[in-house]
Parts: C-alpha cells; structure tokens; sequence
C-alpha cells in the first residue's frame, strides 16, 4: 500500500469535516476520490498533504506511519499536490517556475544546467513534453498544469494529489491529462485523483473511493459500477433532478441585451457582441466552460462593468448607463457567483445582510435611516420560509453552512417582487438538500414572472432548468440548444467548441 | 423554528470578548513598563504611586479631560476613515492648517459671539475637509495610495504654515514667538468649571467633541450612508456587488474625516489663553488619535476612554521628571498599548468567530437532535 488512511476523522466547526476516514492506496495505482462539494474532499487531502491536521487516526505512507506538520514534511515523505488553481509566476520561464523553491546550487550560484536536464530527463520518461525554456506566460491551461505535475515529480513526490484537474481543462486536455496519469502510473506512481465530475474518474482510476458527508461510503471498482449508481452513492438518495417540464413562458420581453462588448484593459475581447433576450417567466441557461466569458457577462449586465459597446434593455427603459443600484432599485435581483467575495458580509450579522445590495428599499430603509426593527423581521421571515438554519438572526454570516449562506442570500433577492433574476452558480458549493430547495425557489418564481438567466456548470442543472440554452465560447455565443432535446454529452461537445456552428 | 427577532439583550459574552482585548492590553504594557523602571533601578510600585497620587488633582484631571477632547475629535477623524479601510495619515497636516486659516480668518473681523464663533468653526472643518480632499480625489482619480498622499501633505502642510505664518505673523505679547493676530473676545468660547475644586476650567468645546461622538455612532449605525460606508470596509467587492459606488463613498468619507480633523485644534484655539496660532500650537495630535482610534476600536465610547486614558499618562508624566525618572517611560507604555492592543484584537476576532461557528454548529445539532423523532424530510 502506498497509502493508507485509517479513522481520519477532523472536526471543524460549521462546515462538513472528516469523520471515520478509511481509505488504502495502492501502489502504482489511480486511485479516485469522489464526492460532492462539500463532502470534505479537499478537507482530507489537505490534511494527507500536511496543510491541516487530523484530530484523530493515523496517515500510513509506504507502510510508516507518518505525522506531517507542514506540506514541506509531505514532500520530504514523498507526497506532492497538484493544486486545482495554478501556482505559477506568469513571467518565469518554465524552468525557473520549477526550481523556485528548490534551486539546485553549486558554489552559491543557481545550477541552471543540471535542473535542465533534470526537468528534461523527467519529463521523457513520463512524457509530459515539457519545454524547460519557455515562458509560462505563453502555455495553455494543459502545459501549465503538466508543469505545475512536473514541479512536484522534480521534488521527489512519488506519490501524487491531484486536486480537482479537470475543472480548468477542455475534453481534449482532459484526454492528455489521462494518458500523463497513466505513464506515470507505468513507472511506479500512486495518484490520488480528487474529482466530482464521474464519467472521468470512471475512465481514468483503478480504484474509486466514495466520500459523503465526510466520511468514506464505498470503495468500488470502476469496472463494476455505473455513473448513475456512483452519484447515488455521492449522494446518498436518490437524486433530486431539476427539472421543470411545464413551459411558463411568456412572450413579454424582460431583459434584453444587445451586442455587448467588454475588453480587457489590455484591448483583449472578454465579450463580444452578446445578444440575448429573456422573456417573463423563462429561465435562459448560459453552458460554458468557465472563463468564456460568463463571468463578465453577469457583471455587464449588473451594471459593475465598462461596457465598450451593446445596450441593456429592462423592460422598455434602456438602463446602458444605470449605476448597479439604480438597476438592483429597478428590479434585477442578483446572485453572485463567489458568495463570499460578492454576495455577504462574512463579519456581519445575518440581518444586515438582509440589507446588503437592497440598502434602498423597504422594508430595510425609511428615507435616509435603516429601519432595524423590519430588517430584522423580514431577515425572520427569510430564514423561515426559506429554511435557513441558524439559531437567530445575530450570528455572523460567516457562521452559517454554505448552504445557508446561499438559501440566505437566494431569499434576500427573491424578496421585493424582482422583475430579473441574475444567477450566477446559485447551487456551487451547497449540499444536496439546499440544492434541490434552491431549484424550487427558482422555479416558483419562475412561475410567478421571474425572467431568470442562469449560468451553471452543472450541465444537468441547466438542462434541467432552462426553458432555452445559450452555449459561450470565447466570450461569444456559439450555439443555441433547446434543452428538452439535448443531453449533458452532447452540451458538453458544444461547449468546447466541437459543436460550433458555421 | 422559531427565529428570535427581538432587539437582542446585552450580549455578556460578547462585550466580555471586547472588554478582553484592551484590558489584557494595557495589563501587558504595564508589565513591561514594570521591567523597563526595574532595569533602569527605579522602584516600580512607588513611581507607580507618585503617577496616580500626582494624576488624581483636580487641576490635572481637568488638564487630562481637556488633552482627552483634542485627542478624542482627532481619533474620531481616523475612525471615520478607518470603518471603511482608508487610513488618514494626515489628520495631523489636515487640523494644523484648518486652525491655521480658521485663527487667520477668525482674527480679522468680529461678529456678535455665536455667530463668530460658527464662522471660525465652519473655516477650520472647510479647510480640513479641503486638504483631506486632495488625498482622496488622488485616489478616486490616480489610484495614489491615501497613505503615501496624507503622510506628503502633511509635510506640505507644515511647510505652508510655516511659510504663511511669515506674512501674517505678529509677535506674541511678551515672548519672542510669534502667531497670528489673537481673535477677538467675540471669538472666545468660555469654559466650564465641571471638576470640582480644580482652578482650571474645562474646554468648552467638549461639548462639540461630545456631540461629535453621538453623531459619529448614529451616522454610521443608523443611516444608509453608515450602513455603505461600513459594508465597504467589511468588503469592497460585496459593495460594489450590492449598488455601493465606491469612488463616491471614498471622497465623501474622507471629506468627512477631513472636516472632523478640522475641529481638532479649536479646543485650544477657542479656548485657550491666547486665541492665535504660534509656533508652539500643539503638533501631532493627529498620530495620536491613530492609536487612540485603535485602541478604542473605533467605538466612540471606546475612543473616549482610550482618550482618557493617554491624557491622563501624558498629564501626569510630569511628575516623573520631577522626580528624576524619565518620563519618556510613558510613551513607551503607549507604544506597547497600541501594539499589543492590535494584535490582542486580532487574536479575540479569530477567537470568537472560531467560538461563533462551534457555538451555532452545536446549537443546530442540539435542535435537529431533538427534532429528529417527528421529523418529516421537506
């Protein structure tokens, strides 16, 4: 065994922690770790990777049983992380990126030649097609991350994390992200491959390990199981499926968007000539790989955006040049896609966040002066009705679960009689539970008038919700599918361009 | 479940949390106070004594509250640009040169008594605003840092009085400093006999600087402008997502911090002796209102005390010259405060977060627990 985690258990408080962890590694194996957001994946890796703790159990790596204090102790166990978001310096060369840290010295001064051919010899031999030499500025998201693999086999790691891969890479990337596992798997190496996306764990892993609620379910053999029956296990139920069949749309236009455009400061197009048009009671789904264009999308339309063309229509009144309160006053209500940067106050009680981005409406204000005693009883009335589990409405948000972060914030732009709804992400990061409640709401409203655009990466999400479906690719919309006729795999090719159309 | 809505009770645990941090601050700078007077032979418990026998006069008590007005009006002009993460380094050039124009402006005309004295008050807060504006239009428009451009215009500042008080200067009556014209006796704030037996008389002003506290704890709890301004200290980006314009609310605020900073030199100016600005009007009030901003926590109540508290060292300092020990022992005791008074808060926040979360999460376990036999899934 090249690892073995035997009663991993760490208690955290608010959030799922680990509990009764049990998982073996087999040596020169891929060995998947599935689980939901949430279900304490990244808890434990962190924790075999020596950035946190265990409060109890013990870490076995090649048959010792070890204690890491620090991921520099990992490392020197032989235990290396790839991390989901890159940690390269743009403007070093590749070589330099992967010495950083570690340089190789003779006589004081940085041994450019031997890590040359060391970074070249390891890159043959599990042929990673690395170029020492070039920038990292100039490498795709696929080079860069066999760069960031190749940092950690350059420090000795034999056995590899692989936190969450896949999420930045195109299916044809993701293929050559597999073939690299299993060179290395060839030599020797044990990976640990964390993921929730299961038609890739199923392809790629030897072995795959099931995480719920933070505590091991199942460890099952690919060869025997189904995604259906994977995600069951993910999920503990049977699962809950957003669908919303009957059709509420209406043919009053809500918000319409025509030929937007949004540079960089660098004159590079993030956007480019978007129009779109939501009606009273349709949900219009933006499918996309993340980074397309999605993200800027969302912002023009909220108004926290220099556009550098296109116009915003709501309703008949051209709101282009609105400030973002004078749009939220207006009508769009707006659910952010990073609820911790843009949708809360972490440090604040639960009812001013209630009036956080409703600072100017009742029943948060009278005139110039907030009205604290109907904030707090409208903040009551959404943790009620929209089940938000706290003890009261003066704990700080940063208290609460994410899920309850999230139905929070989804009650708070519910309320006011929005005419648009802005959802960017609105189920990332919450569990099961808070999902399939959150879908509900969504579709109420969406039965009371609600014009909603949603953006997701959850592509049975967007089938499952959407009336219609746009497909984002490079900042422009590639195609439109009608989501009663498409299925995940074939939204999935579109989205990587595979289905442009000409 | 049934959600409490009431305006809560006087939370015991928390205020014993806020009360920690600066108790365990000044407990810490006393012990070191004690370690410094020993290394240095002098007798701990008895200089200790001879400050608060020396303190505890009626005539330095009234010195203290005075000293405390100044440096109160001071901190509450950092705090205002605190509570939204601006730090105003240059409170101190901002009241300097606002009770500069404010003594020029004030000297050369009269007016019946409260009409003059609100002209010499609105000049000083104009003035103040003003050069606190110049910071904050260099960031809203150039991206400059406030810090670096309040730490410059207040070297700006003393070079412009300095250079101004030339063209206007007189000499003060019976020394060889010189000042700006004295206002005239319309311009005279009276003081008011509030600590018993003591010959000096408090500031009138602190009445202003009183009011000036409720306003500041009003304005930013109560109004749509506090409750903006504090969201954009809490988190520029949630601000920005929920309607907050962050450039607007930046000048506003500093322009505020600046006006307040303009009220910092009249307790002297109004109520002092000579009613003009020499060359020895009192430099540096600005930096420590900085500290007393930070170890008040911005808290108008905590700031009056934290005010209290430094004028009452700097007050009765004197005493320990006299008796030949040296009395920049204090300002070594203020020091180790405000140091150890950060990094005490930071530690109580991580704490009482961590204790929040295990707090709520075991609530919320101990309630589905006893829900748990009726439950029905929703």
């Amino acid at each position: 065994m090249a690892v073995e985690l035997t009663g991993i258990t760490k208690r955290f408080p608010g959030v799922v922690a680990n509990s009764d962890i049990n998982i073996a590694v087999r040596r020169g194996h891929v060995h998947a770790i599935v689980g939901e957001n949430g279900a304490g994946k990244s808890t434990l890796m962190k924790i075999l990777y020596g950035m946190q703790r265990p409060d109890e159990g013990t870490i076995t790596i090649n048959g010792h049983t070890v204690s890491f204090s620090s991921p520099s102790d990992a490392i020197g166990a032989g235990v290396g992380m790839v991390h989901q978001h890159f940690m390269l310096a743009d403007n070093l060369t590749v070589l330099e990126n992967v010495v950083l840290g570690s340089e190789p010295t003779r006589g004081g001064v940085i041994d450019f030649g031997a890590a040359r051919r060391r970074i070249t010899e390891i890159s043959d031999n599990y042929g990673l097609d690395v170029q020492p030499d070039r920038l990292v500025e100039d490498l795709g998201v696929g080079d860069r991350q066999r760069v960031e693999i190749l940092k950690v086999l350059y420090r000795g790691a034999r056995i590899l994390i692989l936190d969450e891969p896949t999420a930045v890479l195109v299916p044809q990337e993701v293929d050559e992200l597999f073939d690299n596992l299993r060179e290395l798997k060839e030599e020797g190496l044990t990976v640990l491959f964390i993921s929730h996306k299961l038609d890739e764990v199923l392809q790629v892993a030897d072995e795959i390990t099931v995480i719920r609620r933070g505590t091991t379910v199942d460890t099952v053999d690919p060869a025997q199981v189904t995604a259906r029956q994977l995600a069951e296990l993910m999920v503990g139920s049977e699962l809950p499926t957003p669908e919303t069949r009957e059709s509420t749309v209406t043919d009053e236009q809500v918000l319409r968007v025509a030929d937007l455009s949004v540079r960089a400061t660098d004159g590079r197009p993030l956007l480019e000539d978007v129009t779109l048009t939501i009606h009273r009671g349709e949900v219009l789904g933006i499918a996309g790989v993340e980074g397309n264009g999605q993200a800027e999308l969302v912002e023009a339309i909220m108004g926290m955006r220099v556009l550098s063309g296109g116009v915003v229509h709501l309703g008949s009144k051209d709101i282009t040049t609105w400030s973002t309160r004078k749009r939220r006053e207006a009508g769009i209500a707006y659910i952010p896609e990073d609820r911790h940067r843009h949708g809360l106050l972490l440090d604040s009680p639960l009812w001013e966040n209630r009036v956080l981005g409703h600072q100017t409406e009742r029943p948060n204000v009278k005139g110039q002066w907030i009205d604290r005693a109907s904030a707090r009883r409208d903040t009551a009335r959404i943790v009620e009705q929209y089940d938000v589990r706290t003890p009261g409405i003066d704990v700080l948000a940063s208290s609460l679960s994410g899920g309850n972060q999230q139905k929070l914030i989804v009650g708070r732009e519910m309320s006011g009689s929005p005419k648009v709804l802005v959802a960017a992400h609105p189920t990332r990061g919450v569990d099961v539970g808070a999902q399939a409640a959150i879908w509900d709401y969504i579709r109420d409203a969406r039965r009371n008038g609600l014009a909603v655009l949603l953006i997701s990466a959850d592509l049975d999400e967007l089938i499952g919700l959407s009336d219609s479906l746009k497909v984002i690719l490079r900042g422009r919309f590639v195609a439109d599918v009608d989501p009663a006729q498409v299925t995940p795999e074939q939204l999935g090719s579109a989205m990587t361009g595979a289905g442009e159309r000409p | 479940m049934s959600v409490a809505t009431a305006a809560p009770r006087v939370d015991l645990r928390r205020l014993g949390i806020t009360i920690a941090a600066p108790t365990l601050a000044i407990v810490f700078s006393l012990l070191i106070t004690a370690l410094i007077l020993i290394s240095t032979g002098d007798p701990v418990m008895s200089t200790l004594d001879q400050v608060w026998a020396y303190g505890k006069q009626p005539r330095v008590i009234a010195l203290t509250v005075n000293q405390a007005t100044t440096y109160y009006l001071s901190a509450l002009a950092v705090a205002i640009g605190f509570r939204m993460n601006l730090f105003n380094i240059g409170v101190d050039g901002q009241y300097r040169l606002a009770a500069f124009a404010a003594a020029v402006v004030g000297s050369s005309f009269e007016l019946p008594k409260p009409l003059h004295l609100f002209v010499i008050v609105l000049v000083a807060m104009l003035v103040g605003a003003m050069w606190a504006g110049i910071a904050a239009v260099l960031k809203v428009t150039r991206g400059v840092s406030e810090v670096i451009s309040t730490i410059m215009l207040n070297a700006i500042a003393t070079a412009l009085i300095a250079f101004m008080l030339r063209e206007v200067a007189v000499e003060v009556a019976g020394s060889n400093n010189i000042g700006t014209k004295p206002i005239a006796e319309s311009g005279a704030l009276p003081g008011i006999p509030l600590i018993p037996e003591s010959p000096l008389e408090v500031f009138g002003f602190i009445v202003v600087a009183a009011l000036a506290g409720v306003a500041y704890t009003v304005v930013l709890g109560r109004t749509r402008f506090g409750f903006d301004l504090r969201a954009t200290g809490h988190s520029e980006s949630a601000a920005v997502a929920s309607g907050v314009n962050v450039r607007r609310m930046v000048i506003v605020s500093m322009l505020l911090s600046g006006a307040v900073a303009g009220l910092v030199g009249m307790p002297q100016l109004l109520g002092g002796a000579s009613r003009s600005y020499s060359l020895d009007f009192p430099a540096g009030l600005g930096f420590t209102g900085i500290a007393i901003a930070l170890l008040g926590r911005n808290n108008a109540l905590g700031m009056a005390f934290s005010a209290l508290l430094f004028s009452f060292l700097d007050a009765s300092s004197i005493i320990l010259d006299i008796n030949d020990i040296s009395k920049e022992i204090v300002l070594i005791m203020q020091g180790t405060i405000v140091l150890s008074v950060v990094v005490a808060y930071e530690l109580v926040r991580r704490y009482s977060i961590v204790a929040e979360q295990r707090r709520v999460s075991r609530q919320l376990a101990e309630e589905q627990a006893s829900a748990r036999p009726k439950e029905v899934s929703t």
